[in-house]
């Protein structure tokens, strides 16, 4: 998927702070906290809120050691017993929301077995989903446990499926722009598939050189940036343009719908939209439509009551959910648990 | 008979963190370009930005793995702009000259810069004889984007084979253009030695040609076969029985638990003798490779708290070792104790790569983080730095200095930054400091040790924002306490304690020379059961010059292969616990007997340094790691401090009050003379 050959550019600090704060669980709660008070150069025992707490224990699940990822070393964990039905209580006595608990050694026999596998030539894609291979066959066989996982039930794909939803969403030899703004241009990247893999990562300085000034309007600036990218770099198969707070709430959002209701109200611009992603859309917005309506009318499954016609819509967009059945799960799905799990509400 | 003529110096000299240059005396301040990241027509363009950010000299890499373009007949070829003119790397350092740039070079033979195979070529990385192996014999895989690799072995011969021919290759090209004939007038060995971040105690390095080296090791550290035998509490029949651990055997007593501890601390002693002969290795190879004549540093990586390598002992391969730094905001604390220690242990505080942006793989750093980072190391006596990016490149974001060659909007904060350091020769300044902290490595290697999580190695989780403590088994071994944990407690306990009096002090390795420790009033030495003899005798030698030497809490009684010896008390007294109100109390009894003084003192959480040059108090760093405030900054004298960056003039008579936002710090330029006494004293 990712081109030894990648060529990423065209970022300032301040745009691709901004762009990874969308997706990295705990950026902007980092970027917007306000500072500790303290005068050590290092204070042991600093209690912050949130954090993981990871254990390691020998062969009869005897703690040798615990640390908290914001609080350090956790000293009176160590030579306890623990329960791994009780992983939510241990987090709990440790003012952690995650648990990852490792078998001593488990780290060794992850490297061991990576090194045994690993092929030069293999893609870096093929040669990660074979670490997460291997770390999955070690949580198989205890020795390594993530309480909570939001990725537990979540199958991993081989490299060609994987690649195969990719075509979905950017087919080879085409782009994907992604434009935000907050007033002026807030962030953006533009994505380029070759030869199968991503070989161009660019950022709004490289956007502005294809574009020339903007003229300051979002909803009109988009158009100004498909022509220029399509010019410059590939053709553009998907592009998404909106206000920052607007995405950033929707990657997060648990509602069905509000993506689907976001681009009705031109709130999100989808230009073009892909078959599958319009489809995906489609079933968003039936999804939403039985929720809401179900509120609506106190518990009464109202699309559930116009069934026909839902079966008529998903007939007609049988590539609706293409991408989570190539993959086996929807990988939006899987990024807004993860990012609502890691991050405090916003007002926004 | 003719008298001889006294001759210009015809080769650059380090001094500290000075270039001398025959009479000239340039700043050890420069920033980083990739001439091939670019096109050949920006690199005027750039060099100039770079010169107006006020650099007096620009750094570059020089790739391997981008000048290679195959074998022929077993040769490499190599491509120096002949085919692509971004690869004209005697091109770009003429033009550096032409522009009055001074050039720092760093041609690896490992780069990272981002490269794909950090830069390495891969019919290189391929070479089975060339990578390091894992205990089952297995590739040792760096996990980077955008491709996997298996590192290489600082032991291979093969490995060393190859980096001779890259480096008479650069050479070449390098050597013509040695100041004075040419711009070039440093160089640096190899790039954060350090195992590729695969750095967890059995990771690597199981390479054949390593054991032979590990062999040998042992033979120095314990005489010959008969002393390994006693030391590890073993029956070694021959030397191939003396294998290195592959694993930690926690579960042993007695004599068989003393036997682990010191073969483990064998280990990861040799892994750090294991780094400083490949660095000793490749300066000789420079040498034969015509850039032998130029200075020679090289850059540890962040985490060196948890490293496998000895900064005190890559010293004695280059002429200066300094550390990398890339730290948000948040990471104040961390940048001091950094500074502090390369303070103490080198000859001048100096970072290869003092980060401006990142890349994207990295933690994300915001344009504050860097400048508070930079701003940050140079109160705590950072005196040369290389700003890593100066210009823009691929896979990087952040340069104050797009790819184009054009300055960003940040750069006029670095310009006037640069400005205050140019124009107070702050490369030139001292601290006044007069209590040295030991750095004790025995018990740092125990540490590295007893680490529990493999190849997230002590230092990655440093380098994470952690300790390099953090996991390591919580056993006592048989010791009054965990010394894998206590040390770092007691030094943190000893550091916060000097905080809170506002008493400067640095770090001292104590691989360092002895040099290093000469000259303080008070020098602090953790001691637990088990102690390195030579620092226990160099710690008596300073006594006997009049250091109050301050060791303990236990006046050891094994030596680091744990075998019962001898120590005698090297002065001083030992506090037998070491808890925060004997820390306190510790401190108060050092101000009062030494009448230390602790000038433009305010109150905690902000910190001040105070810097000199000449003798005269010129530049005053006020350092927030807490949320925005007013200081109020005590005066012994009517002063007006003048901000570097905003311009802003702040004056009082017996006081100064000083507006700080929260994580951040602030240089002052101090206008009124404040001449001092001279004393013989440290200054750092």
């Amino acid at each position: 998927m990712i081109s030894a050959e990648l060529r990423f550019e065209g970022f300032d600090a301040r745009s691709w702070t901004n762009l990874v704060s969308l997706f990295l669980p705990g950026l902007p709660e980092r970027l917007d906290r306000a500072p500790d008070a303290s005068d050590a150069p290092v204070a042991e025992g600093e209690v912050r809120a949130r954090g993981s707490l990871l254990v390691v224990v020998d062969e009869d699940d005897v703690i040798l050691a615990a640390s908290h990822s914001q609080r350090g070393r956790v000293r009176e964990l160590a030579g306890t017993s623990v329960d791994r039905a009780a992983l939510p209580l241990l987090a709990a006595r440790a003012g952690a929301h995650r648990v990852l608990l490792l078998r001593e050694g488990v780290m060794e026999e992850l490297a061991e077995q990576l090194g045994a596998r690993f092929r030069s030539d293999d893609s870096y894609l093929a040669q990660l989903l074979e670490v997460i291979r291997a770390a999955r066959e070690l949580e198989a066989s205890g020795e390594l446990t993530l309480w909570p996982n939001p990725i537990a039930n979540v199958p991993i794909p081989t490299a060609a499926t994987f690649e195969r939803a990719l075509d979905l969403v950017l087919p080879d030899g085409r782009a994907a722009v992604l434009a935000l703004w907050d007033g002026p241009l807030w962030t953006a990247v533009v994505l380029r598939r070759r030869h199968g893999e991503i070989d161009l990562v660019a950022g709004p300085e490289m956007l502005v050189r294809w574009t020339g000034p903007l003229g300051g309007d979002w909803r009109r600036d988009y158009r100004v940036i498909l022509d220029a990218v399509a010019r410059s770099v590939a053709p553009v198969h998907f592009g998404i343009f909106a206000e920052a707070p607007t995405v950033r709430s929707l990657l997060r959002a648990a509602d069905a719908g509000t993506w689907a209701q976001s681009v009705a109200v031109r709130n999100v611009v989808i230009s073009p939209m892909p078959r599958t992603v319009g489809a995906a859309l489609g079933a968003d917005a039936v999804r939403g439509i039985g929720k809401a309506s179900a509120r609506a009318l106190g518990g009464l499954d109202f699309a559930g009551a116009l069934l026909p016609f839902v079966r008529e819509v998903r007939a007609r967009v049988t590539h609706a959910s293409s991408v989570s059945e190539i993959l086996g799960f929807d990988p939006l799905k899987v990024l807004g648990a993860i990012l609502r799990r890691d991050e405090p509400p916003r007002d926004e | 008979m003719s008298r001889p003529v006294a001759r210009p110096r015809s080769r650059p000299i380090l001094d500290g963190a000075t270039l001398r240059l025959g009479e000239r005396e340039v700043p050890l301040r420069s920033g980083a370009l990739h001439y091939w990241r670019l096109p050949k027509d920006h690199w005027r363009d750039a060099l100039r930005q770079v010169k107006a950010l006020g650099l007096p000299m620009v750094e570059t890499y020089v790739p391997w793995g981008v000048h290679e373009l195959e074998l022929r007949d077993g040769k490499p070829v190599f491509d120096f702009g002949e085919r692509d003119p971004r690869r004209d790397l005697a091109g770009f350092l003429d033009l550096a000259a032409e522009e009055e740039l001074l050039v720092f070079v760093r041609p690896g033979p490992h780069i990272n810069a981002e490269l794909t195979g950090f830069g390495l070529p891969q019919r290189v990385l391929d070479d089975p004889e060339v990578q390091a192996r894992s205990p089952r014999g297995n590739p040792v895989v760096l996990y980077f984007p955008p491709k996997m690799f298996a590192v290489p072995s600082h032991a291979s011969e093969a490995y060393r084979e190859h980096a001779g021919e890259w480096l008479d290759a650069v050479g070449a090209i390098v050597g013509p253009r040695r100041w004075p004939k040419g711009p070039v007038v440093m160089t640096q060995v190899d790039n954060e030695l350090g195992f590729f971040f695969r750095s967890g105690p059995y990771c690597q390095d199981y390479h054949d040609d390593a054991l032979a080296l590990w062999h040998s090791f042992l033979t120095e550290r314990h005489g010959d076969l008969e002393g390994v035998c006693r030391a590890h509490r073993a029956t070694y029949a021959t030397w191939s029985d003396a294998s290195p651990p592959t694993r930690f055997a926690g579960d042993l007593e007695g004599d068989d638990r003393l036997g682990e501890l010191a073969r483990q601390l064998d280990w990861a002693a040799f892994a750090e003798h294991l780094h400083t002969v490949f660095a000793r290795h490749l300066r000789h190879r420079f040498d034969r490779a015509d850039l032998g004549e130029l200075p020679a540093v090289h850059n540890v990586s962040i985490g060196e708290g948890g490293a496998p390598v000895s900064v005190a002992s890559l010293g004695e391969a280059v002429d200066l070792v300094g550390l990398d730094y890339y730290h948000p905001t948040r990471e104040q604390r961390v940048i001091k104790r950094r500074t502090l220690y390369l303070s103490g242990t080198t000859g001048a505080a100096y970072a290869p790569e003092l980060g401006v942006g990142a890349p994207p793989w990295f933690t994300p750093l915001a344009h504050e983080d860097s400048l508070v980072t930079a701003m940050t190391a140079c109160a705590y006596g950072l005196r040369g730095f290389n700003l890593y990016m100066a210009v823009d490149r691929d896979r990087w974001y952040g340069a104050p200095i797009d790819a184009l060659g054009r300055a960003r909007p940040e750069a006029t904060a670095w310009r006037r930054f640069l400005a205050a350091l140019e124009n107070v020769e702050f490369h030139r300044a001292k601290r006044d400091v007069r209590i040295a902290l030991e750095w004790p490595r025995e018990y740092q290697r125990l540490t590295r040790a007893t680490h529990l999580l493999g190849t997230v190695s002590p230092a990655v989780l440093e380098a994470m924002g952690g300790t390099p403590v953090e996991l390591c088994r919580a056993d006592a071994f048989g010791f009054e306490r965990p010394i894998q944990h206590v040390w770092w407690d007691d030094l943190a306990r000893v550091a916060s304690a000097l905080t809170a009096a506002q008493v400067p002090y640095v770090y001292v390795d104590s691989d360092a020379p002895e040099a290093r420790f000469e000259g303080y009033d008070v020098i602090f030495a953790p001691s637990y059961e088990y102690a390195s003899p030579r620092r226990f005798e160099r710690l008596a030698r300073l006594a006997a010059k009049g250091a109050h030497v301050v060791y303990g809490p236990r006046l050891p009684e094994r030596d680091e292969a744990l075998l019962p010896r001898a120590f005698t008390a090297p002065g001083g007294h030992a506090p037998t616990r070491l808890d925060d109100t004997m820390a306190h109390a510790l401190v108060a009894d050092w101000v009062g007997r030494f009448e230390l003084e602790r000038p433009f003192a305010t109150l905690p959480p902000v910190e001040t340094t105070v810097h000199e040059i000449d003798g005269e108090e010129r530049v005053l760093f006020v350092i927030n790691s807490a949320s925005a405030r007013e200081a109020e900054i005590a005066l012994a004298r009517p002063t007006v401090a003048v901000d570097a960056l905003t311009g802003e003039s702040i004056a009082g008579d017996t006081s100064l009050r000083v507006a700080i936002d929260g994580e951040s710090c602030r240089m002052f330029l101090l206008q009124s003379e404040r001449r001092k006494a001279p004393r013989a004293r440290r200054r750092t």
